[in-house]
């Protein structure tokens, strides 16, 4: 009982933290937005090309645009030194890093999401292909988040981190990629995108299972 | 809490591997290993590239490039071995707390990164004039691909902590957080190859006459030679740079 | 011996510049690995006496 509560609690701090600082959700948006816009002035405007390298596009821009907010993780909390009640806390940490991470990919795969068909609008892509992309995009950012949460946890006792940040989790983050994007290809061909999605799901809770353990292991690590 | 190697001993006390889990036992050991890895190495390369130059003969349908795959396919193999061995020696150092076990992973790494860099380059070259281009986006060069950016992370990571004792374990846990993703990466991206390509080429593919695969074996085994000479040599710098206040380095040193 | 001359060995069937360019960037790779061992061993060596010293 006592786990839910604090799990909760955990939760429930990011959320408000998010509606309090906006920028901490607007900033990826506004990113997400200006490097979908800038591909077609180096592409040229045909629609039929835009067509093709739109979805690319759109679920890379979502990508690197929730890459910003892994900061957010632990960084700042090592800084104020809340991480320390998150360390002390007799609950499991891998539950509390996973409330963690629920609150800040709902914070950010959300707006994402939503903002996906809209730019969607900019690459001539059918609106049956842009819902599947707001869907892919909202299984891959708590991946990633998941994947990052491993690396930013790692980096709080490190030297340079948002390069470094992106060297490690972006790799890995190849299989969502490939079975989301994936999913929109196929459906922009006319076809069920059905196995596509299923193997996203299945990285998705892959991750799940083991980032959070992995990312209390690396706390542990890093702050020992 | 990690254990210290102190304790770590006693646990395992009458066991005889153990005594070479501390830098000073293993440090002549790896002196040892490297000088006869040397030797096998010199030895081999020149047996194998004698026998792949001026023994084996022209392949029928390659031509003479093909005679890169005497190294392009070690090289490959060993990025994958080099990498594995990185693991587990990660896995060892997180479960027991052995310092040499962290120092045996970084030895590894810089070579299993340059023997991808290798396996990507000849295979560019190689590829032109087989397949007409020098890269496709096959299964196995994007495999290969991303395993450098793996090696490439774990390097980073180890060189970005001030605290050695933490880039080992940081660094550790990464490459098991690599090494459980490679065979997820591997298929995810062979299936992203079959949607994108059809069937791709295989380098390899066809069979090869005896007397190549002899030479490329012998090659395989000069490199394992290779890289085992490189990271015990590697090993050694480490424990001397890490130990250098212990009694027994300084007297080295001194002679 | 299987090759005619010297200068068909090196031009491998014109396909030299492949060949190597292979093993050229396989030695090139090796050498920079042994200076940059080299001088890693000489580094560590120099910061053992110091810290002998010191």
């Amino acid at each position: 009982m006592s786990l839910r509560i604090a799990a909760q609690a955990v939760f429930r701090r990011e959320i408000t933290l998010f509606a309090r600082r906006k920028s901490d959700w607007a900033n990826p948006l506004m990113f997400f937005l200006i490097v979908t816009s800038i591909f077609p002035f180096a592409v040229g405007s045909e629609s039929e090309r835009l067509r093709l390298i739109g979805i690319g596009v759109l679920f890379v821009g979502a990508l690197l645009a929730a890459m910003l907010a892994l900061p957010r993780l632990f960084d700042e909390d090592a800084k104020d030194g809340s991480l320390e009640h998150l360390l002390t806390s007799p609950e499991p940490l891998a539950v509390l890093i996973l409330a963690r991470v629920a609150a800040i990919s709902l914070a950010l795969a959300l707006p994402l999401a939503l903002a996906t068909p809209a730019f969607a609008l900019f690459y001539a892509l059918p609106s049956e292909v842009a819902g599947i992309l707001a869907l892919t995009v909202v299984l891959a950012v708590p991946t990633l988040i998941l994947i990052g949460a491993i690396a930013s946890a790692l980096l709080v006792a490190a030297r340079g981190g948002a390069i470094l940040t992106a060297v490690l989790v972006l790799p890995l983050t190849i299989p969502t990629l490939i079975f989301g994007a994936g999913a929109a290809l196929k459906v922009l061909s006319g076809e069920s995108p059905a196995a596509e999605l299923a193997l996203q799901v299945a990285y998705f809770l892959f991750a799940l299972a083991l980032c959070p353990l992995a990312a209390a292991a690396a706390l542990r690590i890093s702050t020992d | 809490m990690p254990r210290t190697e102190q304790q770590s001993n006693d646990r395992f006390n009458g066991k005889w591997f153990w005594r070479y889990a501390s830098p000073a036992a293993f440090y002549p050991v790896a002196g040892t290993i490297e000088k006869l890895c040397w030797f096998l190495a010199i030895s081999l390369t020149i047996i194998g590239l004698y026998i792949g130059f001026f023994r084996a003969p022209t392949d029928a349908t390659q031509g003479e490039v093909y005679r890169v795959i005497y190294i392009h396919v070690p090289a490959a193999w060993m990025a994958m071995v080099i990498y594995l061995a990185m693991a587990f020696w990660c896995a060892i150092g997180l479960a027991f707390g052995t310092r040499l076990s962290f120092m045996m992973s970084h030895a590894l790494a810089p070579t299993g990164a340059i023997m991808a860099a290798i396996s990507l380059w000849t295979g560019a070259l190689w590829g032109r004039p087989t397949w007409g281009t020098y890269w496709v986006w096959d299964a196995r060069l994007t495999s290969t691909l991303i395993l450098f950016f793996l090696y490439v992370g774990y390097i980073a990571l180890a060189a970005a902590f001030d605290d050695k004792k933490k880039g080992d374990r940081a660094s550790a846990l990464i490459a098991l957080v690599g090494a459980v993703n490679v065979p997820i990466i591997y298929f995810s991206v062979q299936w992203w190859n079959t949607l994108h390509q059809g069937a791709s080429v295989r380098p390899g593919g066809s069979s090869m006459a005896t007397i190549m695969l002899t030479a490329m074996m012998i090659m395989a085994f000069a490199f394992w030679a290779y890289c085992i000479a490189v990271a015990m040599n590697r090993l050694r710098t480490q424990i001397i740079e890490r130990e250098r206040s212990a009694a027994w380095i300084q007297s080295s040193v001194r002679k | 011996m299987i090759w005619e001359s010297w200068s068909a060995f090196w031009s491998m069937g014109g396909r030299g510049f492949f060949v190597w360019g292979s093993y050229g960037a396989l030695l090139i790779a090796v050498i920079a690995e042994l200076i940059a061992l080299k001088r890693a061993r000489n580094r560590a060596l120099a910061s053992a006496e110091d810290s002998h010293d010191a």
